[in-house]
């Protein structure tokens, strides 16, 4: 491995259509499609970004947003230093949904995971649409649970490289061998949990009392 | 005992046995899943038969024309087993069988005559509407033949209304349309409606396809062995399929194989039935399809305009209609997009039904049970079939689904050139799901090499991706030999699927499905109960043991939701609640009382109450998350809190006033609520206090004032009367009932202060009441307070203060509510009725520390006879004393108030002889030993620890 870089895995998870896809394709590409197929199962992507001294590599694992995917989830953030979770400033249902993946996330993940709360099509509220989400509310969110916050627009571009340097200014660099270690608490892929949901569970159900 | 020891020893061997068998599915589901007939196809008779076909417009048929003879000898003839079902008459040779497959439909059977036989066999000759002949020779004993004619000829004349539907529907088949158009020459004849493709091209080169040679291929087949519903299928029809289906005639072959053609048939005018029928209507799905619709094979032009959005949007809603349990899943809208390029809606609509049931059952649920389980299933196949891939995929870690799972859930459509994934398809409706596992392990197997040198996820993926996009190409461009060169990527493919890995059957895929079923279905409900205890509401209450608790007995009542696989609703209804309640609260387990109607109707009234209050969505069924806020309130610690939210239950237009009506009721409820304590099935504070004091008692009798409490043991001659105890425990909950609702009358406040002098008035009145016919019930509910013409209301403070002048109902919102409402217990489905009937004694936690105590007071504050003597009274004494707002009634005489109690029974007379005369048969069914009325006492040796929790144990004969 080059020792120069320092790899962040990172989760993308949100209701459907909020934008999770575009907002990677934005950041990788720099480019945007109107009507994207939704995610089957989960995607993967990676983008290097230097940072300071620092160069860092995304490995951005891009989850599907339908409520019934949701089982699938914790095969992708097993193990995620970062997540990001999304949520349309338009539809009030996915800041509900958001919500409950930072819980998730905070009972199931990795200790000390990295997370930005991220508010997607800003764009819309910019060209006369209707904002119904406040602002506030999400600020609110992200102070009591411990998260970066950011409102984005992954067809404008606005605020979307931001979201990652945030994350990697976060992410304490140049020790890659530690990060990519067993953090959350040593759960060890055998064989027979590769499909296993309950492989970050079983280890972290124990450890959820303790998480308050 | 050796017996036991060899069997526990072969245990694991049994167990493996165990996990590699396929469930044990009917022969009757057998048959329908292999020949993909609807489910109602029973078999009704098989007879052995040798049959021939000879085609309206086949060779044969041509020669017999010139030949003018009539002898079918130059037929083949198949040698196999003739099923009869409801609507189909289907062969099968016992050869292969696959040599010769007929379904026929017996509406399109159109004449059924005894053949010419040559032989003395018994053979019948059967004509369909296009001129084909099938001669069915008979084999076996000739009544079992007779016998299947009679039970053919009356499925023959009740499938006769349907031959009338015929002509319209064979319209809609392109086979017909083909022989019609090139035999008969007709000319006017509507061309049968098409997919998408036939508008906005079908994708892939035309040319390259040969389309035109493979139409005629078809053709030709139609021609010598029928299409659509009367067709034989042979080797040659899987050949012309294997070789990819001609554009125009794909919906038919993929309907025909995967048998939605059946449904459709079957069913016509339902799907355009649904979509009126739900046209406008909201649903979960119906937004979450509406969200998808632009994002469903999106580069394919029809899906750019609102003419194939509309398709789209048409199919997956009416599925999400017809198929709730699955309503829709990201992937159907890639799938239906797919199918409707070359499928019309309502063949699309069944189709897709098929593929939910049939060939990926469980894949689009709403736990994913299927995809969850195939990819399991997948990865034990790498692993079994290329285990050196496998152990590489391991070490570094990488998450194959990422590319696996939308092979199987997208059927393919997200990750080849769309023309490629088509053809996969015709095969995949042709040997079924397999199919998916064959070119999956091929794709790993062809780029093999390349996989093995990859680290990590990402170029695991690049690799995968350009291999899709290069699928055309040669898959030995650097070969000299011409004809190898041409062979390409996607043929490569096919042949490693269907050559190297044709040894995954069916069976094997049902087998390996059936060994990972349970770990998959364990998981799904370990993740969905997390998932729902996290969005549990705040509780104050309940822990998150008891939350874990209520979690497992709310959905082990609800029987119909199955967790695993997200089928039926998770919503509780009333009836069901009922259930619910009698598994945990002591109030509500079933008892000999339910049987008697009128106290079945307090029950009810209660819980209907309950029920009402904790639907905070007012749809009549009870979420988990209902049922957890209300549960959490029910078991409040707070006194006042608990008598709030039981006079709340009353109190129904929250006005903190009950009226006339609603104080009767609210005293049901309160007599309901009591009924277990009431006949003695348990046994509250007041009565274990007084038990414990009788036990103390004795204690200090026996041994006299020298004893030391570490020295308690208790002479074997020392009984507890039971009976003493529960009929003065009964005694005291009646009198509670009665006083309550003579306090309530007694208490409430006029409605309007206007009629503050009827007041006085009333009052007279009721105290002359009370004098003269105060014994009777029914008086009381004419009594002049009840009058509707002088309204009168009970408000929550008065009712407060009339619960808390009777220690027995304010122990009862203190604690005694809250403890029979056993949140901790875990469930135990083995728990018998008998379990629940307990003994009164074994309600009682016999508490050593508190004997003990008792004991040492006794002793300590030098036993006199005073004490003994008070000790006697005791709980008349506690009676009297914790009522703070005495009444008259309060210090009335005990006789005064056994005269009450009789008043009650006078109203209920059979209802209070039975309450009580069933808690004595009820103990005397337990089949507990310790039953016996009067108990010895051997020993008690009680300890001086602190802890609470220390018991004495009583040691019974």
């Amino acid at each position: 491995m080059n020792s120069g870089i320092t790899s962040i895995k990172l989760v993308l998870l949100g209701e459907a259509a909020v934008g999770k896809s575009s907002i990677v394709l934005r950041f990788v590409s720099n480019d945007f499609t109107e009507n994207k197929e939704p995610t089957i199962g989960a995607a993967f992507l990676t983008q290097r970004v230097n940072i300071g001294e620092q160069t860092v590599k995304f490995e951005i694992w891009d989850t599907a947003g339908q409520e019934r995917f949701a089982s699938l989830a914790p095969m992708y953030y097993r193990n995620a230093q970062a997540a990001l979770v999304v949520y349309d400033i338009t539809k009030p249902q996915s800041f509900i949904k958001a919500r409950h993946w930072v819980k998730e996330l905070h009972e199931q993940a990795s200790k000390g995971i990295i997370i930005a709360l991220v508010g997607n099509k800003v764009d819309i509220v910019s060209s006369g649409g209707e904002r119904k989400v406040a602002r506030e509310e999400a600020e609110k969110l992200a102070e009591e649970e411990g998260l970066l916050f950011f409102e984005t627009s992954a067809k404008t571009g606005e605020n979307v490289n931001e979201v990652f340097l945030g994350i990697g200014e976060k992410i304490p660099l140049g020790r890659p061998d530690e990060q990519s270690g067993l953090q959350n608490g040593g759960v060890r892929i055998t064989d027979d949990q590769r499909i296993d949901l309950a492989s970050t569970g079983s280890g972290a159900v124990a450890a959820s009392g303790c998480n308050c | 005992m050796s017996f036991f020891e060899s069997l526990r020893q072969k245990a694991p061997f049994l167990d493996r046995i165990a996990e590699n068998f396929t469930p044990a599915i009917t022969r009757d589901e057998k048959f329908k899943l292999e020949y993909k007939l609807p489910a109602d196809e029973n078999i009704l008779d098989d007879t052995n038969a040798d049959l021939s076909f000879v085609s309206a417009f086949g060779k044969l048929k041509e020669l017999q024309k010139v030949k003018n003879t009539n002898e079918q000898a130059m037929a083949y003839v198949y040698s196999g087993k003739l099923f009869l079902t409801p609507h189909y008459l289907l062969f099968r040779d016992s050869f292969d069988h696959s040599s010769c497959i007929m379904v026929v439909n017996l509406s399109a059977v159109k004449r059924v005559e005894r053949a010419t036989s040559t032989a003395y066999a018994f053979s019948l000759l059967v004509t369909l509407y296009s001129g084909s002949q099938i001669v069915i020779q008979f084999i076996g004993l000739r009544y079992r033949s007779e016998q299947f004619c009679a039970q053919m000829k009356l499925r023959l004349k009740d499938n006769v209304p349907n031959a009338k539907e015929l002509p319209e529907f064979l319209a809609s088949c392109y086979s017909e349309f083909l022989l019609r158009k090139n035999l008969l020459r007709i000319k006017d004849i509507t061309v049968p409606p098409a997919g998408l493709g036939q508008l906005y091209k079908y994708p892939g080169n035309p040319t390259v396809a040969k389309e035109k040679a493979k139409l005629r291929l078809w053709f030709n087949y139609f021609k010598e062995h029928g299409a659509n519903i009367g067709i034989v299928k042979n080797h040659e029809f899987q050949k012309l399929i294997r070789i990819g289906v001609p554009n125009r005639l794909r919906s038919e072959i993929w309907e025909l194989c995967c048998g939605s053609i059946y449904l459709r048939q079957a069913h016509r005018g339902e799907y355009e039935r649904i979509l009126k029928d739900n046209e406008g209507k909201s649903s979960q799905a119906v937004e979450e399809i509406e969200k998808d619709l632009k994002r469903s094979l999106p580069e394919y032009s029809a899906y750019q305009k609102e003419e194939g959005i509309q398709r789209l949007r048409n199919v997956l809603t009416a599925y999400s209609w017809k198929n709730p349990d699955v309503g829709y899943c990201q992937a159907m809208n890639i799938v239906v997009a797919g199918l409707l390029i070359y499928m019309t809606e309502e063949q699309a609509f069944w189709c897709l039904s098929n593929i939910c049931d049939i060939y990926v059952p469980g894949y689009y649920s709403k736990t994913m049970y299927g995809t969850l389980l195939d990819q399991k299933v997948f990865e034990a196949f790498v692993k079994e079939k290329m285990p050196v891939l496998w152990e590489h995929i391991v070490k570094y870690d990488i998450q194959m689904s990422v590319v696996s799972l939308p092979w199987f859930l997208s059927l393919f459509f997200t990750s080849m050139p769309l023309e490629y994934a088509f053809r996969i398809m015709d095969i995949f409706f042709l040997y079924g799901s397999k199919t998916l596992f064959q070119v999956s392990l091929a794709i790993l197997k062809v780029n093999g090499d390349d996989l093995l040198e990859v680290e990590d996820d990402g170029m695991f993926i690049a690799i995968l991706k350009n291999y899709f996009h290069t699928l055309s190409d040669s898959a030995h461009p650097d070969s000299s030999d011409i004809k190898y060169r041409q062979i390409t990527k996607f043929q490569e493919l096919l042949v490693t699927a269907f050559k190297e890995f044709n040894v995954i059957t069916e069976s094997i895929v049902a087998q390996e499905r059936n060994r990972f079923q349970k770990s998959i279905f364990q998981d799904i409900e370990t993740f969905v109960k997390r998932t729902q205890l996290r969005h549990m509401p705040k509780t104050f209450n309940l822990s998150q043991e008891q939350l874990s608790n209520i979690y497992d007995i709310f959905y082990q009542s609800i029987e119909s939701h199955k967790i695993s696989m997200g089928t039926g609703s998770s919503n509780m209804e009333f009836e069901i609640f009922i259930q619910f309640l009698s598994k945990f609260c002591d109030w509500s387990k079933p008892s000999e009382t339910d049987n008697d109607p009128s106290f079945r109707k307090q029950k009810r009234g209660f819980l209907k109450r309950l029920f009402k209050k904790w639907d905070s969505s007012r749809i009549g069924e009870l979420t988990l998350y209902d049922v957890v806020s209300g549960l959490d309130k029910l078991i409040t610690q707070d006194l006042l809190e608990s008598i709030n939210f039981f006079f709340s239950l009353y109190d129904e237009d929250d006005d903190n006033e009950l009226l006339r009506e609603e104080v009767l009721q609210i005293s049901e409820g309160l007599l309901f609520l009591t009924e277990p304590w009431k006949t003695g099935r348990y046994v509250d504070e007041l009565t274990k206090k007084s038990i414990e004091n009788g036990i103390a008692e004795s204690i200090v009798k026996e041994n006299g004032s020298a004893i030391t409490v570490e020295q308690i043991s208790l002479p074997s001659g020392v009984t507890v009367d039971e009976e003493k105890y529960k009929s003065e425990q009964t005694e005291r909950y009646l009198e509670a009932a009665s006083n309550f609702l003579q306090r309530s009358f007694e208490y409430a406040k006029p409605l309007e202060l206007s009629e503050e002098i009827n007041l006085i008035d009333l009052s007279d009145d009721e105290d002359t009441d009370s004098g003269t016919k105060q014994k009777n019930y029914e008086a009381m509910m004419a009594n002049a307070a009840l009058d509707p013409t002088h309204p009168k209301v009970l408000d929550l403070a008065t009712f407060r203060m009339i619960i808390l002048a009777d220690e027995t109902y304010e122990l009862f919102f203190t604690s005694t509510f809250r403890n029979s409402i056993h949140v901790d217990e875990q469930v135990d489905p083995s728990e018998g009725k008998e379990k629940a009937l307990r003994n009164m004694f074994d309600g009682i936690i016999a508490d050593g520390k508190r004997v003990a105590e008792e004991v040492r007071r006794r002793v300590d504050s030098v036993a006199t006879k005073g004490s003994i003597a008070s000790s006697e009274s005791n709980s008349q004494t506690l009676n009297g004393s914790s009522t703070t707002s005495g009444t008259s009634h309060i210090s009335a005489s005990k006789d005064d108030r056994m005269d009450d109690v009789d008043d009650f029974t006078t109203e209920h007379p059979n209802e209070q002889e039975e309450l009580l005369s069933t808690s004595w048969i009820e103990m005397d069914s337990a089949p507990d030993p310790s039953t016996n009325q009067n108990r010895t006492l051997r020993a008690i040796s009680a300890e001086t620890s602190s802890d609470q929790k220390d018991l004495i144990e009583f040691e019974t004969n």
